[in-house]
């Protein structure tokens, strides 16, 4: 074993809402396909997430730690993915120059942490001109964002400068990165996420192996005891917290191929 | 052998090529090259009295095709939403970056009213946060909020990028000073930032004083010197005249505008402001994050006797027996004597940031 010849490993992010894969409907369609533990109905129109400082560790020693860099020039974004359900390309991240060497655990952060807001304007999936999800009265980047129709969402329908809010919609943005002292509002709400492949995948040459990871939405909804009824805009850090704390469950590896 | 050799020769013409270069700028350097004074012109430098910047310039260093792209993009309005407001319009160079007293809140699209008096722009590169409730957290993103908040310019920053990449001249700007074919987000607020790092004002005859430079201070601005030690030091401090945090001074005892506490959620940060830096106050009237106060004989006046009780009031400004700072009209005249003394007149007069393009 040469630990010093690059390899690749390949993750896949597959989204879920309890055992239904996750799909799509228009913004206010009132076509519930989810139901909530405690039976509320609902759909999804957007689902997102960033995953950054991803690290790979063996029961050997190997280990990996991807390169990052928030770079104004999208070409040399290194380190943050934006996974984006309806986006298929956007649900696999490959990684290069992985040591080669076995591997058993995978750990990466939701969100973007506090460097990947201070190193200042970036370009690419960090560019709000380009989609990205950005708070610009509280600078930060929202790291996971829900959105949908939701039966018992008492949202009305605003019309505003020609830009609609759908009745009965739901928005739940998870954002947050700086903490400040003394005050318990002001909170990182990035999570890292540790899972075991449970099994041992080998990373060489000529062997990719794939890393299937499986995102539960029920773990975060049920988990913070969502209720649509009062909880159906969250748009700061402070309302988001119980559903931060929720994402380290709400994802496992389903299986690995060598 | 021969490879050698010829190699030695190579070296050898290089060094006496250099030595010519050296002669060269040797030259334009005693001759003020045009092209030698734009380079120190356009390059940012700390003043010696001031903390090390806080921008990351690793990131984005300043040039002059950089920093005059972002002068241009300052002063112009195609950045609102109906090509009405550029930042110009609150930020004045005269006043030191700040709005006029003619608009105590800043004045946006269609008339729209902002909620806060405009604040001064200058010496952005050494802040950590900005805003009057410091929700921005890096001097790149401050462009993005004035752009997109509906009582300003109302506009997404995906529309000014691709206003700006179907202009006829801002493409080649950019490919200019960034080497970009196309025009991204990033590189618009990078532009910006080269513009704002470099607003830096360090001239005034105070710190002309400090940094023994051959000025002096009158015998009353040296009293009100000490005196605004004294009295307004413990907020006001440093080089800057700020400590940056977030305080209630007292001047209403309800807020609508609930300042940090926007951002935070907190109620113990309701009523909250940042303490302003006061270089240039003189130029900045009016004053307060909701321009309560015409003049600076007002602002000591509400110090000395106008402060209000609330309860997230500073405890600065209040002790078992009385609110506020106490201070004579004597006191608080030889303070804003010495107030005066932070105008930077080469600052408010600076051709590099005045607007070329008219």
């Amino acid at each position: 074993m040469t630990p010093d010849i690059p390899g690749a490993l390949s993750i896949e992010f597959d989204n879920y809402v309890g055992s239904q894969p996750m799909q799509l409907d228009p913004v206010g369609s009132t076509d519930y396909r989810y139901i909530t533990g405690s039976g509320q109905e609902f759909n999804l129109s957007t689902f997102r997430y960033y995953i950054s400082n991803i690290k790979l560790e063996g029961p050997d020693g190997a280990s990996f730690e991807d390169e990052m860099n928030a770079s104004a020039n999208a070409d040399e974004v290194r380190g943050y993915y934006l996974v984006q359900e309806g986006e298929s390309s956007s649900y696999f991240i490959d990684l290069d120059d992985v040591p080669t060497g076995q591997y058993n655990r995978i750990t990466f952060t939701l969100g973007i942490p506090e460097e990947g807001v201070q190193e200042g304007a970036a370009g690419g999936i960090l560019d709000p001109a380009e989609g990205a999800w950005f708070w610009t009265w509280n600078s930060g980047y929202i790291g996971l964002g829900m959105e949908g129709t939701a039966a018992d969402s008492p949202q009305e329908r605003v019309e505003r400068d020609g830009f609609v809010t759908e009745a009965n919609t739901f928005a739940l943005h998870v954002g947050g990165w700086k903490e400040v002292e003394g005050n318990d509002n002001m909170v990182d709400n990035t999570r890292t996420v540790t899972l075991d492949f449970g099994d041992v995948v080998t990373v060489g040459q000529d062997v990719k192996p794939k890393v299937h990871v499986v995102f539960d939405m029920l773990e975060i909804l049920d988990g913070a005891g969502i209720d649509f009824s009062q909880t159906f805009q969250v748009h700061a850090p402070r309302a988001a917290i119980p559903m931060a704390d929720e994402i380290p469950e709400a994802f496992t590896v389903d299986h690995v191929h060598q | 052998m021969y490879i050698s050799r010829l190699a030695g020769l190579v070296s050898q013409w290089a060094s006496s090529m250099l030595l010519a270069a050296g002669f060269l700028i040797l030259f334009a350097c005693q001759s003020g090259d045009a092209e030698d004074v734009l380079d120190t012109r356009y390059r940012f430098e700390k003043p010696a009295n001031f903390p090390e910047p806080t921008y990351t310039f690793e990131n984005n260093p300043v040039t002059p095709q950089g920093f005059q792209l972002g002068r241009r993009l300052f002063f112009d309005p195609i950045l609102s939403r109906d090509g009405s407001v550029a930042c110009s319009n609150c930020h004045q160079q005269g006043l030191a970056f700040a709005d006029g007293p003619q608009h105590p809140f800043s004045v946006g699209v269609d008339n729209r009213f902002g909620i806060r008096n405009a604040p001064p722009l200058a010496n952005l590169a050494f802040k950590q946060e900005f805003f009057w409730d410091g929700g921005v957290t890096h001097l790149d993103f401050v462009p993005t909020n004035a752009i997109e908040n509906e009582l300003e310019m109302d506009e997404s920053l995906a529309n000014v990028v691709d206003k700006l990449n179907q202009h006829v001249e801002y493409p080649t700007l950019f490919k200019q000073a960034f080497g970009v074919d196309t025009i991204t987000s990033p590189y618009l607020l990078h532009a910006f930032s080269q513009f704002m790092v470099m607003m830096v004002s360090a001239n005034s005859r105070y710190d002309k004083y400090v940094r023994n430079e051959g000025e002096t201070l009158t015998e009353g601005e040296l009293k009100g010197m000490q005196l605004f030690e004294a009295k307004c030091g413990a907020c006001h401090s440093g080089e800057l005249f700020s400590d940056f945090s977030f305080r209630n001074n007292g001047i209403s005892t309800t807020f609508s505008d609930e300042g940090r506490a926007r951002v935070t959620e907190h109620p113990l940060d309701v009523g909250k402001f940042r303490v302003p830096s006061l270089r240039n106050v003189a130029r900045t009237a009016p004053y307060m994050h909701n321009a309560r106060f015409k003049t600076l004989e007002k602002v000591l006046e509400h110090y000395a006797s106008g402060v209000q009780e609330s309860p997230t009031l500073d405890p600065l400004l209040k002790d078992e027996t009385q609110l506020g700072i106490p201070m004579t009209d004597e006191e608080q005249t030889l303070i804003i004597t010495f107030l005066e003394t932070l105008t930077d007149y080469e600052f408010v007069a600076d051709e590099r940031f005045r607007n070329t393009s008219q």
